[in-house]
């Protein structure tokens, strides 16, 4: 039901939606939207690599044309729009200033175009932002009216710089922020669609080697269908976005969904081998009344741990994430207990060849059922499984090392792993945009912005001396940090101002000395242009100024760097009472939300251990079983850390997001094994090796299918062309590799050392050791 | 009931001559058309009003942007007629880091000539000459384009070709429609208008009203003008209010102590005097 509101799901990659509407930086970076006029913007690279570099009549001429047809494009902000076609230049004349357009009417000639290129470089501030040093290049930037169109405005600019008519030696890049986001949406979701059916079809494929019958097949799809459809169809009824993240929440309930599945299965095939003679009702009966209990704890446990997710958090779509996380398991749950059981009993009862003759588990001790001798009752699959539990209760300490081993090598990798986050490394590098930045980054000052909005007291008081110079200062401190490469502020216009009014004299390019000069250059400005040049970097009564820092890079690393550099300054050196700064726009946003991921992933991972712990201790009336269960949780957690921290993989959106699936998939593993484990414990007078093996061909071999098609179906992913997700599907499939070892591995070696009551063994000193 | 009267009022309009000649459903108001004064007589009667020689008064501008904040200037200003141009001189009183910046210029009627700009900035104690800007551009970061500001009341014949349209009604003062037409591309291009249409009050042939569309043919400016009153005998706007409906800006000004009798002297119109003051 919930999936005919599908349609009505809305994307929503804006990395905005990390972070509570009301937190401060998302008002202050409205503020400064509102105030300047600045969003994400797109920008547009006219590269010419001939001799002339951009400097040529044809290249100018289409410098305009662009800016032009970017005037009727849908989204863009015609007010917005920067280029040297828009652009004036100030100069001086003989008697006072002039400030005139680069090119009042189009080149026609090389002299004219030469004329513009020294009319260019003669004014600092357009020199790299606007030109490259060398002339090879000119930027257009766009602003967009409304960020949440960027994907349709990028592919509206792509189609305009298509039908544009270049030489050889012009180029067109689109790339900026705006375009970035633009493309990222468009570019997951074709990967997606592409990946996603081949997942889907291996995970069918082995459900069907698994059970080799229809049924086994398609009762898991159907489960599967039902879950992801019904939990995401519930986001959309409730008008809730889909976030980056949510693209891994699919994969968490399909996860589950094949899981319960298998797990019935399993015990249905078990059933109907053993019992021949039964009916499709007592099969069904049968089964439901093993099963119900592990499939109910895994259910509880994984939801507590879902919840626990989304109150650690305070990013929005985390915490929808739980809550969605969880109400999927739900569903799963219900389907799995009642509409699968009902689907049983209405099919003839039906044997799997994987599970004939099979003795029952009960009797599995004294029929050593894992014999070789006896192996022609199993199929590889169990074979493999019982090979495994051999080798493990043979020698368990040594086993119990390696996890420990596992675990510090996680803690000591894990104080490795550093928190990055770059959009543009989720692409290909063949990819247009990837081609389009690094061609504009190295021409240019870069494309990606940090501002920082400066407040002063009252109405005009920017035009101070002593707030100009403090504006100046924090622009050369900038400019000291390595991965800044400029700055522009409303100083900047006022020097090219002051030098255009003592005759374009060197010296005099520098900051008006007095409140009226500065004033005045305004107003004398506004005599022969449009005062709206400024608004993106001054407001209208001059209190707030904008200073727009170039970055080298987007990534988290950058601009977390720059942010931190920049607030030291700012703390030390610049903000008063009089005047004060605070870094602004998407780069800020980015730093914040970034930071809180790091900050939030290890307690939202605390409390989520917690409330598993928790759950299982209550399931299993008993605080050891929780730390049993918790045991393959922690040891799959720190594989991944280790393998993160060695590869130098970083922790970002998409990896951090790991923890919570590893938990999520990983508790079923340990739930499964303990609930099984428990009860053949407890159904054997004489605990031996034997018991224990028990384990093995049974449930092991359904926790190997569970794996196997979690473990292929989503290691499928490494196949992705976006970064980001070949690294979750790594992530992902090592996770579940781990989970499936540790709890085939740890538990029954950890069962065998320690011998706890929880799991049926009778106190020590009753029973001799097994050892 | 209704149909016969529907039936009737038809037969009214199919009856008038207006539809048999053109074939074309009109409003009844089309059938007065050819009563109403041509647009050249419009203009016409608008530019040959009695502007005065010479007039002082003092302006106040507030300017608004599209987030509500403003930018207010006070201002003392003198304008005289000479033959073949006009010269005016503007004084800024207020706000304090702007006092006693003054703008003086000269606009020559031979379209051949630039029109000479001086502009007395007192931080740096000089007179600074100041090419002259084109006409459509803004004026002083006002709602106004220099040649909005050149023609006050009038309009200009030279540049379009008037229409007359209709008949209009602003705050009860019955007037003309005037539709304005750039004579050329070229022209409408460096106006920044396409199109014109102004209520023009038919008793004293000024303008009440005017909206302009952008040479994209969007709506670009309202224009009203309010509280006009005989002044020494002479019809005066004191206050105009142009709304920017592209940026969301816009402009008051506001006209007080209007004096078009106490003698503006030529020396007044000088390098010198704006540089000496008020």
């Amino acid at each position: 039901m919930f999936a005919s509101f599908l349609p009505t799901l809305e994307k929503d990659t804006r990395s905005d939606a990390f972070m509570p509407l009301d937190h401060p930086a998302l008002v202050l970076n409205k503020k400064a939207r509102e105030t300047f006029g600045l969003g994400d913007p797109m920008v547009i690279a006219i590269i010419n690599r001939g001799p002339q570099g951009v400097f040529n009549p044809h290249t100018l001429q289409l410098v305009d044309w662009l800016t032009q047809q970017l005037e009727n494009i849908d989204n863009i902000d015609p007010e917005g729009i920067t280029s040297l076609a828009t652009e004036n230049n100030i100069i001086g004349s003989e008697e006072g200033m002039e400030v005139e357009a680069f090119f009042p009417t189009l080149p026609q000639t090389a002299a004219d175009a030469a004329a513009v290129r020294s009319a260019a470089m003669a004014f600092p501030l357009y020199v790299g932002t606007l030109v490259a040093e060398d002339g090879s290049g000119t930027l257009i930037i766009a602003e967009q009216l409304n960020a949440n169109r960027a994907q349709a405005t990028y592919e509206a600019l792509m189609t305009l710089a298509g039908s544009a008519e270049l030489t050889a030696d012009e180029s067109i890049h689109i790339a900026g922020e705006g375009a970035l986001t633009g493309y990222f949406g468009a570019y997951i979701d074709a990967d997606a669609s592409r990946i996603m059916p081949l997942s889907a079809l291996l995970i069918i494929a082995l459900c069907y080697l698994a059970f080799g019958t229809l049924r086994g097949t398609l009762i898991p799809s159907f489960v599967v269908l039902a879950t992801a459809s019904s939990a995401i169809g519930l986001m959309a009824a409730l008008d809730v976005s889909f976030f980056i993240i949510t693209n891994a929440l699919p994969v968490v309930l399909i996860g589950i969904a094949v899981a319960d599945s298998i797990h019935i299965l399993t015990e249905y095939y078990e059933t109907s081998a053993k019992h021949p003679a039964y009916t499709s009702r007592e099969l069904a009966v049968t089964t439901m009344s093993r099963i119900w209990r592990p499939i109910t704890l895994t259910s509880l446990t994984t939801m507590a741990g879902f919840f626990g997710l989304s109150i650690a958090t305070i990013m929005p779509p985390m915490k929808y994430f739980g809550l969605f996380a969880m109400f999927g398991v739900g569903v799963a749950w219900l389907y799995s207990m009642f509409i699968v059981p009902a689907l049983l009993s209405r099919l003839k009862p039906q044997l799997s060849r994987a599970y004939r003759r099979q003795p029952a588990p009960s009797d599995a001790s004294r029929q050593t059922p894992c014999a070789t001798a006896n192996g022609e009752a199993r199929d590889n699959f169990a074979k493999a499984v019982c090979w495994l539990g051999a080798v493990t209760l043979r020698r368990p300490r040594w086993f119990l090392l390696a996890g420990l081993l596992t675990i510090a090598a996680g803690i000591h990798g894990g104080l490795k792993i550093e928190m990055d986050e770059s959009l543009i490394k989720a692409f290909q590098r063949d990819e247009a945009i990837v081609i389009a930045s690094e061609a504009i980054n190295q021409a240019f000052d870069g494309t990606n912005f940090l501002d920082v909005m400066v407040t002063s007291e009252n109405p005009e008081d920017l035009f101070k001396p002593q707030n100009l110079r403090k504006i100046e200062a924090l622009q050369a401190h900038m400019a000291l940090h390595p991965l800044v490469k400029g700055s522009t502020s409303v100083v900047d216009y006022l020097k090219q101002m002051n030098r255009a009014m003592h005759a374009d004299a060197p010296e005099s390019y520098r900051l008006p000395d007095s409140v009226e000069l500065s004033a005045q250059y305004f107003l004398i400005y506004s005599i022969s242009a449009d005062p709206g040049d400024f608004d993106a970097i001054i407001d209208y009564d001059y209190r707030l100024a904008n200073v727009r820092i170039n970055l080298e890079q987007e990534n988290y690393k950058t601009i977390a760097a720059v942010i931190e550099y920049l607030d030291d300054y700012l703390q030390q050196s610049f903000n008063g009472p009089q005047i004060n700064a605070q870094p602004t726009g998407r780069a800020n946003i980015n730093y914040q939300w970034m930071q809180r991921l790091g900050d939030g992933h290890l307690l939202g991972l605390a409390v989520t251990l917690g409330l598993v712990f928790l759950m299982a201790t209550l399931s299993f009336r008993s605080s050891t079983a929780g730390l049993f269960c918790l045991v393959p949780i922690i040891t799959t957690i720190c594989a991944v850390y280790a393998y993160m921290g060695y590869t130098g993989m970083p922790l970002s959106v998409s990896s951090s997001m790991f923890a919570a699936i590893a938990i999520g998939l990983g508790v079923d593993f340990s739930i499964h094994t303990v609930e099984r484990l428990q009860i053949l414990i407890g159904c054997d007078d004489e605990v031996s090796d034997d018991t224990l093996m028990a384990l093995f061909p049974s449930t092991g071999r359904a926790l190997l299918f569970n794996f196997l098609t979690l473990a292929s179906g989503f290691g499928i992913l490494v196949l992705s062309k976006v970064v980001i997700l070949q690294e979750f599907g790594t992530c992902v499939a090592l996770s579940i590799t781990m989970s499936f070892l540790a709890s085939m591995i740890l538990l029954p070696a950890m069962a065998k050392v320690f011998r706890p009551r929880f799991l049926g063994y009778p106190p020590r000193g009753y029973t001799p050791s097994v050892l | 009931m209704k149909y016969p009267r529907l039936l009737s009022c038809w037969v009214g309009i199919l009856s008038t001559p207006f539809f048999a000649l053109t074939g074309l459903a009109q409003e009844p108001l089309s059938n007065a058309q050819a009563t109403l004064p041509t647009g050249g007589q419009v203009a016409a009667h608008i530019n040959s009003r009695d502007e005065g020689e010479a007039v002082s008064r003092k302006l106040s501008i507030v300017m608004r942007d599209k987030r509500g904040k403003t930018r207010k200037r006070e201002t003392m200003s003198y304008r005289k007629y000479y033959a073949g141009e006009k010269r005016t001189v503007i004084f800024y009183l207020a706000p304090k880091n702007i006092r006693d910046t003054a703008f003086l210029t000269y606009d020559y009627n031979t379209p051949e000539r630039e029109d000479d700009q001086w502009l007395y900035l007192p931080a740096l104690r000089k007179v600074r000459r100041i090419s002259a800007a084109d006409r459509g551009d803004y004026f002083l970061g006002t709602d106004m384009t220099y040649e909005d500001i050149k023609l006050e009341t009038r309009v200009s014949t030279a540049d379009f070709n008037f229409k007359t349209v209709g008949n209009c009604d602003v705050d009860g003062h019955p007037g003309l429609h005037i539709e304005g037409t750039p004579k050329t591309q070229a022209i409408a291009r460096e106006l920044g208008y396409s199109k014109s249409l102004s209520c023009v009050d038919r008793q004293i042939w000024m303008v009440r009203q005017s909206q302009f569309w952008d040479i994209k043919g969007a709506l670009l400016k309202t224009v009203t003008i309010a509280n006009i009153d005989q002044i020494q005998g002479i019809w005066t706007q004191q206050n105009i209010n142009v709304e920017n409906h592209k940026t969301g800006h816009s402009t008051s000004l506001s006209f007080a102590e209007v004096d078009y009798q106490s003698p503006v002297p030529d020396t007044m119109f000088t390098t010198n005097a704006i540089k000496r003051g008020l």
